[in-house]
């Protein structure tokens, strides 16, 4: 089962973490906020909601374009598609940076990037609405 | 260290704690002196389950002179777990401010006299990073706490706290301004389809049944009303029980007139602190000779308690000064409950005569008076500079033994009490808990169940002790105490099974009966007497919605529960004992 996943309402995010352990729990069997494909960042004066971040599966990603070994590739239906072997021999981590909505993030053992699997669980888990989701069909 | 045979035998958080505060603090130690020790821990369930979002912390407390227990929420519960720790001690103490920060394995200790002085708002927004993909977390003292006030706190991520018994100034003491934890570690789960199951069982009854709506909703502030009606709302020093104005600081009215936002602390999806948007004047009309609109908002968290101590307790019904005052406290790093009942003891003090104005400053309190001198009393409380508020700083036992008006001195083993009027079980609880809290025992919930006949006065004890010792397993785990109906004792079976801890509810029982002995002796060590306590004047004679206190009765229940708690190998009486002829009385 597959799901698009928007980030539709982040000023409901109440900061409880439920969909980063729900995401570490799906990729990793582990309950890890460094091992996530969703993050969540907290406003320093706590006055306005947590930045919720998501992959927003983009066509023409630059996530893609700025990878130098091929490793990284767009999907023509949008989102990219990951060459682990071609990737791991990595020094720059251009993708990462390239990334303007800082959707990416590498995991710390592997030295790879961390991509979402529109597994959906990080919407499922949220007590407060913040993401819309539906199945993906075909 | 290792100490893997502790949460073998004590699961975690406080029964951990109860052990190591045995062994690391020594016998009748200056609550100040360096080598106190603060204890801090998490237990085997933090950050993996929902509501499994506190930490607990053990001292010694210099407001009640033993044991000092305090928990809180917000993210350092889980910034500890991810940093790959089950706990802190810290002990010694700096010549000059300093900061504790941890990073993982990194933990530093950093000079930080620029941070001294500043309120906890302040501080915290100057420590906190920018940073995501990590849990990170921030615990500050304010002034208060730099003054070493016995009642002063520790503010954990804005709007949580290590609230009670004066964890902020034993942090002063050691001139410890704020401990701040960074942690990008994870958990691997052993068994991930049952703990992945158990999650979403446990995640279903939290967000999908009502067992959490009434914190999830008004929150805690609903209560209010709900006392209001029962004729159990302290109001005016626990003169009455009923507010007139209670209405206007109803859960209701704050959520139609204060009510902002929603947080909620690391691992728990109910989200029941409360944010009032508080709008504070910050520039005078007429600047330049023009009016100009020039306000700012401070996000204040409300919660019944702090509610009730700083507004009915005081008269005040406005939500807009209730609202104030608690964050005055809250940025100087005071107990906003301890304080109020000060507050509303100076206030009966001046008014019977006990007090004169000029002994407090020039300050002439009123029941009622939403600002001004509520404040001013607040700030020097803080700054314990004045020999009257200094004394009060020591607590107002200590307090109200020099100056009089020990009659309405409304404190339980040196602790102020909740905010309940319901009867014997809160009253008892307060006493007997041993963190003189109404959330060591419920009492006041049997209080609610006597009224509605389901239980009698003599179910009291036995529900006091049963209570307390499997409070100190939900307090191990560490579960959140309003999460305390999802995690009954099958659910606790369940869930500790999931992660690979099998223990019976026979064994969980006797560990969290094992937990209060160890804190008790701790209490009795340093000198705590249950039979010598002081019961006010005040609670001897509440009026409560079952009718007037009765002395004898509170004796009889105090025996009823003595009894009990000495079949299970306490000794708690003297040789020479008041209560021996109740005892041989009862049955």
């Amino acid at each position: 089962m597959q799901y698009i996943i928007k980030v539709k309402h982040s000023e409901r995010c109440i900061s409880c973490y439920s969909c980063v352990f729900a995401c570490s729990r799906h990729l990793f069997n582990s309950v890890d906020p460094s091992r996530t494909a969703v993050f969540i960042e907290s406003d320093r004066t706590a006055s306005k909601a947590p930045i919720v971040t998501l992959c927003r599966f983009c066509k023409d990603p630059e996530c893609a374009i700025a990878c130098p070994h091929d490793a990284l590739r767009a999907l023509p239906e949008g989102g990219i598609t990951l060459n682990p072997p071609k990737c791991s021999v990595c020094t720059t981590y251009d993708c990462v940076k390239a990334c303007q909505y800082n959707a990416l993030i590498l995991d710390k053992n592997t030295k790879i990037p961390i991509l979402c699997d529109k597994c959906g669980d990080c919407a499922k888990y949220c007590p407060h609405s913040v993401f819309w989701y539906t199945e993906e069909s075909g | 260290m290792e100490r893997k045979d502790l949460f073998q035998k004590y699961i975690g958080g406080v029964g951990v704690a109860s052990k190591l505060l045995l062994e690391e603090a020594k016998p009748k130690i200056d609550p100040f002196s360096p080598d106190a020790p603060i204890i801090i821990t998490i237990g085997p369930l933090t950050g993996i389950f929902p509501c499994m979002s506190k930490s607990v912390a053990l001292f010694k407390s210099p407001l009640t002179g033993n044991l000092g227990e305090s928990h809180a929420g917000g993210q350092f519960a889980n910034a500890l777990r991810f940093s790959g720790y089950g706990g802190l001690i810290i002990k010694g103490a700096g010549k000059t401010p300093q900061i504790i920060k941890i990073q993982d394995n990194q933990v530093d200790i950093l000079p930080a006299s620029s941070l001294w002085g500043l309120g906890t708002s302040t501080t915290e927004r100057s420590l906190s990073e920018p940073i995501r993909d990590c849990i990170q977390s921030v615990a500050t003292i304010g002034p208060a706490g730099e003054n070493m006030v016995a009642f002063s706190n520790v503010i954990v991520d804005r709007h949580h706290h290590f609230g009670r018994l004066g964890l902020g100034s034993v942090f002063g003491s050691k001139k410890l301004k704020a401990i701040q934890i960074i942690g990008t570690s994870g958990v691997e789960l052993n068994d991930p389809k049952a703990a992945k199951e158990m999650y979403e069982q446990l995640n279903n009854e939290v967000v999908t049944t009502d067992k959490m709506y009434k914190y999830h909703h008004l929150g805690t502030s609903g209560n209010i009303l709900d006392l209001n009606e029962l004729g159990a709302l302290p109001t005016r020093n626990f003169k009455e029980r009923r507010f007139e104005k209670a209405a206007e600081m109803s859960g209701e009215n704050f959520a139609e007139k204060m009510f902002r936002r929603k947080v909620t602390c690391d691992s728990c999806p109910v989200a029941c602190i409360h944010l009032a948007s508080l709008r504070v004047k910050f520039a005078p009309e007429h600047e330049r000779g023009r009016e100009e609109i020039a306000r700012e908002e401070v996000l204040v968290p409300y919660n019944y308690e702090p509610m009730y101590s700083l507004g009915s307790n005081l008269g005040i019904g406005n939500p807009e000064a209730i609202t104030r005052l608690i964050q005055r406290c809250g940025d100087l790093g005071l107990d906003a409950m301890m304080t109020g009942t000060v507050l509303s003891w100076i206030t009966e003090a001046v008014e019977k005569g006990v007090l004169s104005v000029n002994q407090i400053g020039d300050l002439n309190p009123k029941w009622g008076d939403p600002e001004g001198v509520f404040t001013e009393m607040i700030d020097n409380l803080a700054s314990a500079k004045h020999p009257f508020y200094a004394k009060l700083a020591q607590g107002l036992n200590r307090a109200s033994e020099k100056f009089g008006g020990i009659d309405f001195a409304v404190v339980l083993g040196g602790n102020g009490l909740a905010g309940y009027t319901t009867g014997y079980g809160h009253i008892i609880g307060t006493l007997v808990g041993a963190r003189h809290s109404h959330l060591s025992n419920s009492g006041y919930s049997i209080d609610q169940k006597i009224l509605s006949g389901q239980k009698t006065i003599d179910d009291i004890a036995m529900f006091l002790v049963e209570q307390e010792n499997w409070l100190n397993i939900t307090y191990s785990l560490i579960a959140c105490y309003f999460s305390r109906s999802i995690y009954s004792a099958d659910t606790t079976i369940q869930t500790l099974k999931s992660i690979g801890i099998n223990l019976t509810e026979e064994e969980l029982k006797e560990i969290g009966k094992n937990i209060f002995h160890n804190l008790y002796t701790y209490k009795q060590q340093e000198g705590f007497d249950l039979e010598k306590e002081i019961i006010p004047k005040k609670l001897k004679e509440l009026d409560t919605p079952l009718g007037k206190i009765d002395p004898k009765v509170m004796d009889r229940i105090l025996a009823q529960y003595i009894k009990i708690r000495e079949r299970e190998g306490l000794k708690i009486r003297k040789d020479s004992s008041v209560l021996k002829d109740l005892l041989f009385q009862d049955k």
